[in-house]
């Protein structure tokens, strides 16, 4: 186990390089002239030049790039080109605004999923119908479109929740809950929908399976063949869908963080990505694919652990 | 057994897991934590470059406002009234401004605030190379008389020096901080009414204001003052309804509607921004076409501005062909309908220049400006006279080096705020500048511009409305309209709309009655 860590780690490592590379060669392409952008139009072209030159912006881009990465790999990714502000104090202040939302989608859909797709997929019939109509539909509806209502309705309405803003936990606890309820709710109705098809398919699959025949011939009560057999084995193929989505949300996170008011990276990736903030586009573009690769090691052990067979990988 | 156990575990690993990230630091957004009766929560748009001074720029102001003090006040009205500076004296050609100094002022730590820090503080804005440091390109130099009088030399009289002292330029900061690098940018230290809170300050989404001990000037009613930033202003309306925005500045048309929907939210109207195509390109250097005064008249009967201020602005708005605004010297409410909507007069006219057969026109397309129903109707009403307009879409990152670095445009199509100062008006869009890249000028301007500059607006009245006239007849922009902007609250702050300014100044808000 621990080797097969320490190799996805590797992996990983390798993974981040690459697409720092990539990234930084990628982002270097368009023609925007950061100096220009900064100083406005009004400014002459010395200073733009000058302005240009004390951000290194006229050196090649492999020397700027070998800089970046000189100082990322020690934690160093530098200050705002716009705002001045130091990078990973910026985004250590949003990522738990977004962290607070993939978290919270995440548990709500493993519940109700793993609840929906197990009672669709043991009784069957109308029972299954009725789940099976609410994933096609949740999954169908525009995610935007659903986020908009569920403000409407239960924000500017109803009162229940704030329309918009964030408390941190530290701040409130219940400010917290009351802030992040509705943006989870928003992104878990297509995730609930999604893995709960999935969760549905597998049961189905492995009740049909000769070992659950046989447990059933013994005698075994039928909730515990459920618990401990049926739902144990069809959990591998949902808990890849449900790593996914959770991959998935860092871009879904986005819509809702605006709808929101949401101060979390979604929005930070958009307000900066536009106007071509490097140093905090490529902190960003490694906190991303961090999560990503720690979601999918973190997805593999658990499927192991639940499917000795899948071990080997 | 053992399994069950771990089930637990794993549950609860997953359960804290929220806890722990989410604990590793607090989060901005949203309304202030305590929202006592003093506490004010604004919402905005806009979002400033950062908190130096040398940064300012006139939509971000109150964020600068609530930390620094300006060396001239800004009232609602227009007028100017003491603040860091208590009195002023132009000599008689508007070549000398002679500032005295409020004495008794300092700086956070001590610093004292006299003439040497005022020197310092203008110029470093104006080789600072911020977005207005070109504002004091005039002053040739500033000259300490003694710790409380300077005066600024003017290399040209310039009669809007008054309304750069209470903007951007005027901003004073703590001379002691200029040493330090960046550190103003995030870290700003003026003599303002408020101290910026970096502990509930989230620099791209909230900053808290909080009452700066020992503020020399007037108590503001609020004694802390929380600034959001939004990139939509459907959060900002929903925020509003919910009370968690207490004001805010709401430009779209649709928006203004929702918020008004609401019988809690107060709003009132304020017309600042126009929405026009301004023409850079008037000697033809990029679309030959352009130089003959008839094709840009022409331009201006093609347009139907009324169905676009309906269809797009639901009527929000006052219909207008000139670029100065109803507070200026040189408005003329008779301009406003100079050009009607007549196409067959336009064709017309480009028949004369010899243009019957039309032309192309390609202007830039900023999606934030220029709606997929502006970008429609402009191109059916230009289309219908025989100009093809074509849309060359630009995104945040190149918008800015296309059109002004490259030039490859002869226009563009944009908001532009209506200052009420005339001078400022000028300087904008009828000098050499960015507005008018090419430096173009005629005949009548070059007249009329030396009449204007030496003298006080009012006094140069006549000759800013014969400039104001000459600039519409000429067809020097296509304007479209004024577009009334509407401040809201959420019914618990009054808020006084600034003259000259889209925004409020951080001075303009208090408690409801």
């Amino acid at each position: 186990m621990l080797s097969f860590i320490a190799r996805r780690t590797a992996a990983g490592a390798v993974l981040l390089f690459v697409i720092s590379f990539l990234s930084y060669t990628l982002l270097s392409i368009p023609d925007t002239d950061v100096g220009r952008q900064l100083l406005g139009q009004g400014a002459s072209q010395d200073l733009v030049d000058a302005r240009n030159a004390a951000l290194g912006l006229d050196r090649p881009t492999a020397v700027q790039y070998a800089d970046w990465l000189a100082h990322a790999v020690r934690g160093d990714f530098g200050t705002s080109w716009f705002s001045g502000e130091n990078v990973m104090r910026a985004i250590a202040n949003r990522l738990p605004v977004t962290i607070s939302l993939m978290v919270g989608v995440t548990l709500v859909t493993a519940v109700l999923a793993f609840g929906l797709g197990v009672w669709a997929g043991v009784r069957r019939g109308a029972v299954d119908r009725f789940v099976q109509v609410f994933a096609v539909v949740g999954y169908a509806l525009p995610a935007f479109l659903v986020t908009l209502v569920i403000v409407l309705v239960f924000a500017v309405h109803l009162r229940w929740f704030p329309a918009i803003g964030y408390v941190g936990l530290t701040e409130s606890f219940t400010g917290w809950l009351s802030t992040v309820t509705l943006p989870v709710v928003s992104l878990a109705v297509v995730s609930v929908a999604g893995v709960a098809q999935q969760v549905r398919g597998s049961v189905i699959d492995v009740m049909r399976q000769d070992y659950v025949r046989t447990l059933r011939a013994r005698g075994l009560p039928p909730w515990r063949i459920i618990l401990r057999h049926v739902v144990r084995n069809a959990s591998a193929p949902a808990l890849a869908v449900l790593g996914m989505q959770f991959v998935g949300m860092l871009g879904g996170a986005v819509l809702v963080e605006q709808i929101f008011g949401l101060p979390g990276i979604g929005s930070m990736t958009v307000n900066y990505t536009t106007r071509g903030d490097i140093p905090v586009i490529m902190a960003l573009v490694m906190v991303s694919v961090t999560v990503v690769i720690v979601i999918n090691l973190v997805v593999d052990i658990l499927i192991g652990w639940l499917n000795p067979k899948a071990r080997i990988a | 057994m053992k399994k069950s156990a771990r089930v637990a575990i794993a549950a609860l690993a997953l359960l804290a897991a929220p806890t722990v990230l989410a604990g590793c630091s607090d989060s901005g957004g949203g309304a202030a934590p305590d929202s006592g009766p003093k506490a004010l929560s604004i919402a905005t748009m806009t979002l400033p470059q950062s908190l130096d001074p040398k940064d300012a720029s006139g939509s971000a102001l109150p964020f600068f406002q609530a930390v620094y003090d300006t060396l001239v006040k800004r009232e609602p009205d227009g007028s100017y009234s003491p603040m860091l500076a208590t009195e002023w004296k132009y000599n008689e050609d508007l070549t000398e401004l002679a500032l005295t100094l409020r004495s008794g002022v300092k700086f956070d730590d001590g610093t004292p605030f006299d003439a040497e820090a005022v020197k310092a503080n203008m110029e470093r804005f104006r080789k600072g190379g911020g977005a207005q440091a070109k504002t004091l390109n005039d002053v040739k130099t500033i000259k300490v008389v003694d710790a409380a009088h300077v005066t600024l030399e003017l290399a040209q009289p310039n009669p809007a020096m008054l309304f750069y002292l209470s903007d951007a330029a005027g901003l004073m900061a703590n001379p002691a901080d200029f040493a330090k690098g960046d550190a103003l940018k995030t870290k700003p230290s003026g003599t303002g009414p408020y101290d910026l809170d970096q502990n509930l300050t989230f620099i791209g989404t909230r900053w808290t204001f909080t009452r700066a001990p020992g503020y020399w000037g007037a108590r503001l009613p609020y004694d802390t003052v929380t600034i959001n930033y939004f990139d939509n202003e459907t959060a900002i309306v929903n925020g509003l309804k919910t009370g968690q925005v207490n004001a805010a500045l709401i430009q779209d048309a649709d928006q203004q509607i929702s918020a008004e929907s609401d019988p809690k939210v107060k709003s009132t109207k304020q017309e600042f921004d126009f929405q026009g195509l301004v023409l850079f390109d008037r000697g033809g250097m990029v679309t030959p076409e352009l130089r003959d005064p008839r094709v840009r008249q022409a331009l201006n009967y093609a347009i139907d501005r009324k169905t676009m201020l309906e269809k797009i602005r639901q009527n929000r708005g006052e219909i207008t062909n000139q670029v100065f605004g109803p507070s200026t010297a040189a408005y003329k409410p008779e301009l406003d309908g100079h050009y009607s909507h007549d196409p067959a007069k336009a064709r017309e006219l480009l028949k004369e220049a010899g243009l019957g057969g039309g032309f192309t026109l390609k202007l830039p397309r900023i999606a934030a400006i220029v709606s997929d129903a502006l970008a429609a109707s402009l191109q059916a009403d230009l289309g219908a006279v025989g100009i093809k307009l074509s849309w060359e879409d630009v995104d945040a990152g190149s918008a800015i080096k296309r059109i002004f670095t490259d030039r490859a445009f002869s226009g563009l199509v944009m908001n532009i705020g209506q200052s009420s100062t005339d001078w400022v008006v000028v300087g904008e869009l009828v000098l050499p500048g960015a507005f008018n890249m090419f430096g173009y000028t005629d005949d009548t301007v070059k007249e009329l511009l030396p009449k204007i500059q030496g003298r006080d607006a009012q006094a140069a009245k006549a000759e800013l409305q014969a400039l104001n006239e000459h600039l519409v007849k000429d067809g020097w922009f296509v304007p479209f309209y004024r577009m009334t902007f509407l401040h809201v609250s959420d019914g618990t702050v009054t808020i006084t709309p600034q003259d000259g300014m889209a925004v409020p100044s951080i001075y303009n808000y208090a408690p409801a009655k």
